[in-house]
């Protein structure tokens, strides 16, 4: 369990380092000379070289790479090219939203998607079966801007039933509620057909193992030989699957949140592309990108904590 | 949101099968249909086969075929809904949907396809290293197991803002959010190889590692390869298209299904039907590719044949 870990952890470097790479390379192509950018337009050259030295642009690339790692371990990624506020302020500002319509959507929409998929397993083959399939293609295959599209113009401005633009509020509140209810249906609608495909899987793979026919043949119910000892039991690869769709999640949440006008990373992260707010991106990506591979990290262990098989594999 | 690792997962063992099968072996009771019979019996994959086939068509020769020209602008018509003259409306600029929609279909699919066929060599080429190997196999596969899942539009906004919003950094996130599925893919198909006879045959003759990769292992996993590649396309397609939504990608005015939408999202609430029908075409194209895919799948791999 603790090498399994371990195990992971050191994977999971390089690739930390590379989104870490990425992250100075954003600052590298920066067009204009940030020493001569800080000094102003009035600065003499002599200025400009002194805080050229100052910022340590002089040193080779690998070592600027290097402070460029430290400073990001203590959090400091630099200050914003447009609104000169410090990133990691907006980032933790932008932290919370993202956190929220994550949550918002899994929140239906994995008990919906385990629920639809354990049905369609338990009426294989049949018309239920069928119609609950062809739904999960059509999500799959649904771009998620254009079911929020959707969502915008029949709920929000024909019925004018939810507001459809940025967050009003904490979650507690109606106001905050009614405004991540379009973002999370939206997010959370494309995640349904996936989850019951992978439920539908696992749930006929367990469906046909001897311990489920054992408990049929003691005379156990069908309700509770499909919930005790087959849902129960294929469980531990949907979390796991559920788990590793935490980046499909992540780029979904991007678009929404742009699309919705949601103050979130994503939204934070494609506004500085465009704008190229190089800090602002940098940083922003960054986080994403962590967040991310600590909750990888987290579905890692949690399967080989859930599965005893793995731990020796 | 390319990667959906079930399905990931479902083909991974259907290389086994996959080249075997496409010959059928006559008089065995189990298996009188080749797999392509059986996948016409399958009325949703032939519809989804024959859709796939015209779209594709009409995009290639959309200069040919469309009715007007995808940039010729005028402001009388703008956003006109479907009529008898428009049979799709106009968009903002007064621009015909239809010949917007088949240039725009030419774009994404065009960028789809260099991005799938470089992101598939490498791909290709990583997971024959891994197989081949072994001493490579853990290093790569660990890191392609960690890459597999990382969020292709994270991807995307990296590429996008290192390299700038554009056609080229679009192509370039496509090709590197494929590379880590086909590698996978590839060593599944190459590692069953590996084991055939013919290679140790060709080792105990003295082969060397160049002549035993080129001759006989990478010409064995190609036919898996390119079934994978086909189906991933729709994914790859989807992918493309929500970057350009977001700016990111293919920029106005070239003509692109993303882009398409994200300009109609600006009169969503004036003329719907500016983003709708750039966002059908994506959806039914993505599902047509999806509906095929599963259907070979449910045909190739045995596992999964009742």
């Amino acid at each position: 369990m603790g090498r399994h870990i371990i195990e992971r952890l050191i994977v999971s470097v390089p690739v930390l380092l590379g989104v870490l790479l990425i992250g100075f390379l954003l600052l590298q192509v920066v067009p204009s000379d940030p020493a001569a950018v800080i000094a102003g337009p009035t600065a003499s050259q002599d200025e400009i070289d002194r805080i050229r030295e100052a910022l340590g642009l002089n040193e080779p690339l690998w070592y600027q790479f290097g402070n460029y790692i430290v400073r990001v371990l203590q959090g400091d990624f630099g200050r914003s090219f447009i609104s000169n506020t410090a990133v990691s302020d907006e980032l933790l500002a932008a932290f919370g939203p993202t956190l929220e319509l994550m949550v918002a959507s899994l929140v239906w929409a994995v008990p919906l998607g385990i629920l639809l998929g354990t049905l369609a397993a338990v009426r294989r083959g049949r018309l239920t079966d069928r119609a609950i399939m062809a739904f999960s293609v059509a999500g799959v295959s649904m771009p998620i801007f254009w079911f929020g599209l959707m969502l915008i113009w029949i709920v929000g401005f024909k019925l004018n039933l939810l507001p459809f633009q940025g967050r009003a509020g904490p979650l507690w509140t109606i106001d905050g509620l009614r405004a991540i209810a379009l973002p999370a249906i939206t997010l959370g609608g494309v995640f349904v057909g996936p989850i019951a495909r992978m439920t539908r899987t696992s749930v006929l793979e367990v469906l046909g193992a001897d311990y489920v026919r054992t408990a049929r043949a003691k005379g156990a119910g069908e309700g509770r030989v499909v919930v005790r000892h087959a849902l129960r039991n294929a469980l531990i690869p949907i979390v796991t699957l559920i788990g590793l769709q935490i980046g499909f999640l992540l780029g979904g949440a991007v678009v929404t949140a742009t699309m919705f006008a949601w103050p979130g990373l994503g939204r934070l992260a494609v506004g500085a592309i465009v704008s190229t707010d190089m800090p602002l991106a940098q940083g922003a990506i960054m986080i994403l990108a962590l967040a991310f591979l600590l909750v990888n990290l987290g579905v890692d262990v949690l399967y080989a904590y859930l599965d005893p098989r793995v731990k020796r594999a | 949101m390319t990667t959906v690792p079930a399905a990931a997962a479902a083909a991974a063992p259907s290389p086994a099968g996959a080249a075997p099968a496409a010959k059928p072996a006559k008089g065995t009771p189990a298996r009188r249909h080749s797999p392509l019979r059986r996948l016409l019996r399958d009325k949703a994959a032939v519809v989804a086969g024959v859709f796939l086939i015209a779209v594709i068509l009409a995009a290639i020769l959309a200069p040919w075929i469309a009715p007007s020209d995808p940039y010729a602008n005028n402001l009388r018509l703008r956003m006109k809904p479907p009529s008898a003259q428009f049979w799709l409306g106009t968009d903002a600029q007064g621009r015909d949907m239809i010949t917007r929609i088949l240039f725009g279909m030419r774009t994404s699919f065009f960028i789809g396809f260099v991005a799938v066929a470089i992101g598939g060599l490498i791909g290709a080429a990583l997971g024959i290293l891994a197989a081949y190997y072994s001493r490579l196999d853990n290093l790569i596969m660990r890191i392609v197991d960690v890459l597999l899942t990382f969020p292709a539009i994270l991807l995307g906004l990296a590429i996008a803002a290192v390299l700038g919003p554009g056609v080229g950094s679009l192509i370039v996130a496509l090709a590197a959010s494929a590379v880590p599925t086909v590698a996978r893919i590839t060593r599944g198909a190459a590692s069953v190889v590996m084991r055939s006879e013919y290679m140790e045959a060709g080792r105990a003759v003295g082969l060397g590692d160049g002549a035993l990769i080129w001759r006989y292992l990478a010409p064995n996993c190609v036919s898996t390869i390119l079934v994978y590649l086909t189906l991933q396309f729709g994914q790859t397609v989807l992918l493309g298209a929500s970057l350009s939504f977001l700016g990111l990608g293919v920029q106005p005015p070239v003509a692109e299904l993303g882009s398409m939408a994200a300009e109609g999202r600006n009169f969503l609430f004036f003329a719907p039907h500016v983003s709708t029908v750039p966002s059908v075409a994506i959806f039914l194209v993505v599902l047509a590719f999806n509906v095929l895919g599963d259907a070979m799948r449910d045909v190739l791999d045995p596992r999964l044949r009742q």
